[in-house]
């Protein structure tokens, strides 16, 4: 494949590296950001499963406006694996569906809870779609509960879904923790994924809820006013986010884009760290490999 | 209702004689040595993949799960039916990864948060027991082993580590550490004290138990055993999904559709792939076989003998010089030429040699042996010529028949036509066929070779009235021959730089094969002693060098895949075996006949090379290697585009027109409900994306596919009777590439020095065909560059011509879709885009074209938004004489259905009058619409089909009722058929399923 066929492939990809972003990703949150304007007055933000760190970046980027005084902002970052260092962000490498990194997380932000937790997480997807979709719906809900640990009321949360077949069991769950839930799909992700964005705002647990960690939140089930098929599906409200100029990751654009008058290829940001497949890389580069 | 399923196997079991395998929500059973389907149970499970079977260890009772739910089936007391079936079964409230019966009456299970419960289900299931253990972030894998005092639980965790507990102990005992990635799955052998996981990390771990001498089965053993782990193993390219083991063997299986044998001492004995290079979700092994299931939707059985007894090598030596050439005679012994130029008959069964001494003027001497396998030539440049034959009867021998010299001076090359002509080249290009006249030849005709770069011939065959000579030459050209000196027909480079490797004339076709890794074929037609030779087909094997075919029904064809000797098998689309020899640059021959061992016909193969000097001889019994298709596969990957077709010749039957994201078109057929075979499989350089139909008379379809890549590809396809079935020829006559080939984007420049290609790439999203005058077609292609593109394709019999009409770019971005709709004496276009947007475009006379490459229809005559982005799919339906209904489904879960009004005096005043839209029937993209007569169909991702009712004037639309399918990802619906109220359609994506539906769900009738 040429060096330029990836940049070709995929504006998103190209534009992230030449604007500095360690992802394509980051486009993604500045759009939801674009329609839902949840970065608005926010100072504490949690960014969990935050590797390789575009969703941080933008975070620091975004919150320094909200402020003259720039160490107000805090933002932390949270991830089992090891992640560059970005200036600004405070880093935990730590398990999500533990008691330890929450509170962590709260004696950074000095006793304070936070205004604003996004997940952009995705798990080892098999190929297997309704064993990805519950893996991904598992991962939220890890993230969910440790955002009822760190969260104030009236908070926002951010999170990455698979929108399969049983979407709207995590829907209906959600729905019990915020006042507003939307799914919203930025323009900078591909129509045919089936990737899409909870925005839920507002956060309003049930009362006497208490936050706990050793009952992990377990999905719904259908039931009487969430059937598996029919017209009472809970189904939450879909919206578009992004401006309609920006442009179309399906689309394919000439290297030469409209109104520039040069191309250069740029290098990606940040490479993978530590892989799983970085020993069999080895090994085959070595041709130990039996054939 | 659903009739046909195909879908990834993600359960699979050999139980007693037959296999049962899991896909989507039902249940199969088969014979396992006929492959016969015996019984299928549809919604064994609600709306979900079974993952599991697991018989009871008397086979009374089985367990299924799969998701969140599980449910124990007996066996039937009837004769004709294996299993008894009831709808229903148990939700749990978390997946379930691992279940076991642990007595009678009991089943315990392992959920993915690490929960352990125990069952009783004598009766309605009751949960009598259930654990929470400790580490309970997600599992990927797991393993419950009843031991005689307790229950040993293996968690495989996505931390990479496996943890290993004992039901009533708190504390995990072990935790095996070392793999790198989540662990996919966990097998345990207590007998032979083996543990074995598979992971991400691509490694498959043997750990061993070394612990004090105690019975194995207990929980004290476990509570001191020590785990180390023995050997780490690499064989697959990717992740590894699933282990067995067997007294003798551990068996894993990937990601990479490979099957790796490995030995206790961590030696890989064998590694076979299967599933078309989709990954195996499934797998199990009795003693004698093992099965797996894949994504390509088919289970297959593997004798175990393939890692045992996979050959018999030998290995022999001549005594007399250093072989440079062999090929195997009629009796299967060898003629060998050595270095000195003298042939060596070597008879393989007593190990003798019989040397003809031949006396050469020149060092370069070339060896051939007619295709009966009994005539072999000797000749060298100058022109000695000496043949031998082969005796048929008493003990084996050759006698040189004819020794003589030729009058023909350099020769470059010399293979036999047939079994009484000779083809040699000299230099110069002069083709001499030379046929024996008593100890004699005489030369039969000449023919003179057309100028190329190396002129001298690779292959030749002759047609059957020995008046048309077939010639491959090293160019890769073919010629064809018949009086005069040059060729009637030439098919200029047609294997690639290197010539075709072989030349093969069966009645009226030809069949070439090359080191361009493909097939080609071709079609003799002679009328009053004029010869018509026209291109058909070609078939890309997916190695590199096709040599020739082995079979009489042109099946099994061999080659080289780098330094590996393949043998592929065209109709089940698989290897059949592999050698690694050293590569094709050798002297080698193969052989395959069939042969009674012990009152069973057994097919062998038999294949010689020489490697290092020794002859290396290799014996495959097939019935010992071959896999063999329970239920044959289909697309590893989504389908993408899907389009039905009954044969007026046989109406019980419907065909399957496929693309896909694995690059292939497929055509299919389909039987009842249990039959669904490929029957022809054409390759894209890329994704397919759209195939549009078009029916040019009675079973004579034209077929347009395109996607990315901008390639688009045109097939005929006809269907004919064959005996008793239907056969699928195939007549490949347009493949296109919009932005021109490589060479042509890029000229012969090395990436290197290449320039940057500012260009997008482009991609086909859609297209639409739509006959515009006879044997002329219009070809609408909407890109992925925004841009829509026109074509036109001409077709009478002979003569194909596709060029590109004009393109131009109306909408910013991606157009999704495209559609057709002839309406009164109007042809209107509908372009959909990621945007949302419709347009409507009057393409009625579209075909004049302005210097601007622009056609004239610049403008659509209709614009308006429907969805709030991406249009996935669209229907349309003509209601009036002015007015049009059509329905969108997008990315934005919404079904719009919209009434234009299009005046037939004044198109441009056309406007929307109705507006129908709801987003409250599916939480995933729609994919999937139909309308077929007062019938709505919408289909999602979410796996949903609903059903709705349209009223006559289109402007009520109703909710009817929904059903689930077990296909995941779907890309779209189409009709297959309709019979009274019920019409039958297919769902695809990452499977198909044909399904039944009327307008109200109580209507169902079966029916395919």
């Amino acid at each position: 494949m040429g060096k330029t066929s990836k940049d070709k492939r995929d504006i998103y990809y190209r534009l992230a590296k030449e604007e500095g972003w360690r992802a394509r990703s980051a486009f993604k949150l500045l759009q939801i950001n674009e329609e839902y304007d949840i970065f608005n007055g926010v100072l504490r933000a949690v960014d969990l499963c935050a590797a390789p760190g575009s969703w941080s970046q933008v975070l620091t980027k975004k919150l320094k406006e909200n402020t003259t005084n720039a160490d107000d902002v805090k933002i932390v970052a949270v991830d089992l694996q090891a992640m560059a260092a970005l200036p600004g962000v405070k880093q935990i490498q730590g398990d999500i569906t533990k008691l330890s990194t929450a509170h962590e997380i709260i004696k950074e932000f000095e006793g304070l809870k936070a205004d604003l937790v996004v997940c952009d997480g995705a798990p080892d997807v098999t190929g297997l779609h309704d064993i990805d979709e519950y893996v991904q719906s598992q991962l939220l809900l890890a993230a969910l509960n440790i955002t009822t640990h760190v969260l104030k009321n009236g908070g926002v949360f951010v999170a990455k879904i698979f929108r399969g077949k049983d979407a709207t069991l995590l829907y209906s769950q959600l729905k019990q923790f915020f006042e507003l839930v939307t799914v919203s799909k930025p323009r900078s992700s591909r129509n045919s994924s089936i990737e899409a964005f909870v925005v839920c705002q507002n956060y309003n647990p049930p009362t006497g809820f208490v936050p706990t960690m050793i009952n992990p939140l377990l999905d719904h089930q259908y039931c009487d006013f969430n059937q598996l098929t029919g017209p009472n599906r809970f189904i939450v409200p879909f919206n578009v986010c992004g401006d309609l100029s920006a442009y179309d990751s399906d689309t394919s654009y000439p290297l030469l884009l409209d109104g520039k008058t040069t191309y250069e290829y740029k290098e990606p940001i940040q490479k993978p760290i530590d892989p799983p497949y970085k020993d069999i890389l080895e090994k085959t580069k070595n041709m130990q490999l039996n054939k | 209702m659903s009739l046909l399923i195909r879908t990834d196997v993600t359960a699979v079991i050999l139980y007693e004689d037959y296999i049962i395998a899991g896909i989507g929500s039902s249940l199969h059973v088969y014979e396992k040595n006929t492959a016969k389907s015996l019984e299928t149970h549809n919604h064994v499970l609600e709306g979900q993949k079974i993952y599991g079977i697991i018989p009871i260890k008397d086979k009374s009772k089985i367990l299924i799960f799969g998701g969140k739910q599980f449910k124990v089936i007996h066996r039937s007391n009837l004769e004709l039916r294996l299993f008894d079936f009831s709808p229903g079964s148990i939700l749990c409230d978390d997946w379930l990864h691992s279940g076991v019966w642990t007595s009678d009456n009991k089943i315990a299970l392992l959920t993915a948060h690490n929960v352990f419960q125990v069952w009783e289900v004598s009766n309605n299931p009751i949960l009598i027991s259930c654990t929470i253990n400790k580490d309970n972030s997600i599992l990927y894998s797991g393993l419950i082993t009843p031991l005689i005092d307790d229950i040993l639980v293996f968690s495989g965790t996505v931390f990479s580590e496996v943890i290993i507990s004992r039901c009533e102990c708190k504390e995990p005992l072990h935790r095996l550490i070392g793999h790198k990635g989540v662990i996919f799955s966990v097998s345990c052998s207590i007998e032979r004290g083996i543990i074995v996981t598979t992971s991400d990390d691509r490694s498959v771990r043997i750990w061993g138990l070394n612990g004090p001498a105690l019975d194995r089965n207990t929980k004290a053993y476990w509570d001191s055993v020590t785990i180390s782990c023995i050997h780490e193993l690499y064989g697959h390219l990717a992740r590894v999904m699933r282990n067995c083991i067997t007294n003798r063997y551990v068996i894993s299986v990937g990601e990479d559709s490979g099957i790796c044998f490995w030995d206790s001492d961590g030696t890989l004995l064998k590694r076979i792939g299967a599933h078309q290079n989709a990954p195996i979700w499934s797998v199990d092994v009795d003693e004698h076989n093992l099965v797996t299931g894949g994504a390509d939707c088919g289970v297959t059985t593997h004798p175990l003998t393939v890692a045992s007894d996979y050959s018999n090598p030998d290995t022999l030596r001549i005594g007399e010089g250093t072989p440079k050439k062999l090929v195997y005679t009629a009796r299967r012994n060898l003629a060998i030429l050595n270095e000195t130029g003298h042939l060596i008959y070597y008879v393989i069964a007593g190990k003798t040699e019989f040397i003809h001494k031949i006396k050469h003027e020149s060092t370069y001497v070339m060896l051939s042996i007619s295709p009966c396998k009994q005539i072999i030539a000797v000749a060298d440049m100058n022109g000695n010529l000496e043949v031998f034959v082969e005796n048929c009867k008493g003990p084996a021998s050759v006698q040189n028949v004819i020794s003589t010299k030729l009058q023909i001076n350099k020769i470059l090359s010399m293979q036999w036509a047939d079994n009484r002509h000779l083809v040699l080249c000299s230099e110069s290009g002069e083709i001499c066929v030379v046929a024996s006249k008593g100890s004699e030849v005489e030369i039969v005709s000449k023919f003179l070779l057309p100028h190329c770069k190396e002129r001298w011939l690779t292959s030749a065959a002759m047609h059957l009235d020995n008046n048309l000579l077939v010639v491959g030459d090293r160019c890769g050209n073919i010629h064809c021959y018949k009086e005069g000196k040059t060729p009637i027909k030439t098919f200029a480079k047609v294997h690639g730089r290197y010539g075709p490797t072989s030349i093969r004339i069966k009645n009226n076709e030809i069949v070439t094969t090359g080191r361009d890794g493909t097939i080609k074929y071709f079609t003799v037609n002679c009328n009053n002693g004029v010869y018509r030779i026209k291109h058909i087909s070609s078939k890309d094997l997916g190695f590199q060098w096709v040599e020739k075919c082995i079979d009489s029904q042109s099946n099994l064809f061999c080659g080289f895949q780098e330094r590996v000797f393949v043998i592929t098998d065209l109709k089940n689309n698989s290897k059949l075996l592999e050698v690694p020899c050293g590569g094709g640059h050798r002297s080698w021959d193969v052989v395959r006949y069939i042969e009674n061992i012990n009152n069973d016909y057994e097919q062998i193969i038999k294949l010689v090379y020489l490697k290092n000097c020794d002859i290396n001889m290799e014996t495959f019994c097939l019935s010992k290697i071959t896999s063999k298709d329970i239920i044959k596969g289909t697309h590893p990957k989504e389908i993408n585009c899907l389009k039905s077709y009954h044969p007026q010749l046989e109406k019980s039957m419907t065909f399957f027109i496929s693309g896909g994201e694995d690059t292939t078109l497929r055509i299919s057929s389909v039987k009842g409900t249990k039959h669904f075979q490929d029957e022809v499989i054409i390759k894209h350089l890329s994704s397919i994306r759209s195939l549009k139909v078009f029916l040019l008379e009675s079973d004579k379809l034209l077929v347009v596919s395109g996607g990315g890549r901008a390639q688009i590809c045109i097939n005929i396809i006809h269907f004919v009777k064959d005996c008793d079935n239907v056969k699928v020829v195939v007549e490949d006559v347009v493949d296109f590439l919009v932005k021109g080939t490589d060479k042509e984007r890029k000229g012969d420049k090395t990436w290197r020095n290449c320039f940057v290609d500012f260009d997008p790439e482009t991609r086909i999203m859609d297209l639409e065909i739509v006959e515009n005058k006879d044997n002329c077609f219009l070809i609408y292609a909407g890109c992925s560059d925004a841009y829509l593109r026109i074509f036109q394709f001409k077709y009478n019999g002979d003569k194909v011509t596709f060029e590109p009409l004009g393109q131009l770019k109306y909408h910013k971005t991606c157009i999704l879709k495209t559609h057709c709709v002839k309406f009164l004496d109007r042809i209107i276009l509908l372009t959909c885009t990621t945007r949302g947007e419709v347009c409507f475009w009057d393409v009625t006379e579209p075909t004049s074209v302005t210097d601007n490459d622009t056609t004239v229809f610049s403008e659509p005559f209709l614009s308006t938004t429907t969805n709030k982005s991406g249009i996935n799919c669209i229907a349309s339906k003509i209601i009036s004489d002015s007015e049009i209904l059509f329905a969108t489904g997008g990315d934005d879960n919404a079904i719009h259905v919209k009434i234009v009004h299009v005046p037939s005096e004044d198109i441009k005043s056309a406007k929307i009058v109705h507006n129908w839209t709801s987003d409250k029937f599916h939480s995933s993209q729609i994919t999937g619409v139909l309308i077929k007569d007062n019938t709505l169909v919408t289909a999602s991702i979410d796996q949903r089909v609903t059903v709705f009712k349209i009223s006559k004037n289109g402007r009520e639309v109703e909710y009817s009722y929904q059903t689930i399918s077990d296909v995941a990802d779907i890309h779209g619906i189409d009709f297959v058929k309709q019979s009274g109220a019920t019409n039958t359609i297919s769902v695809f994506g990452k499977g198909i399923e044909v399904l039944a539906l009327s307008l109200e769900e109580a209507n169902l009738t079966t029916a395919i």
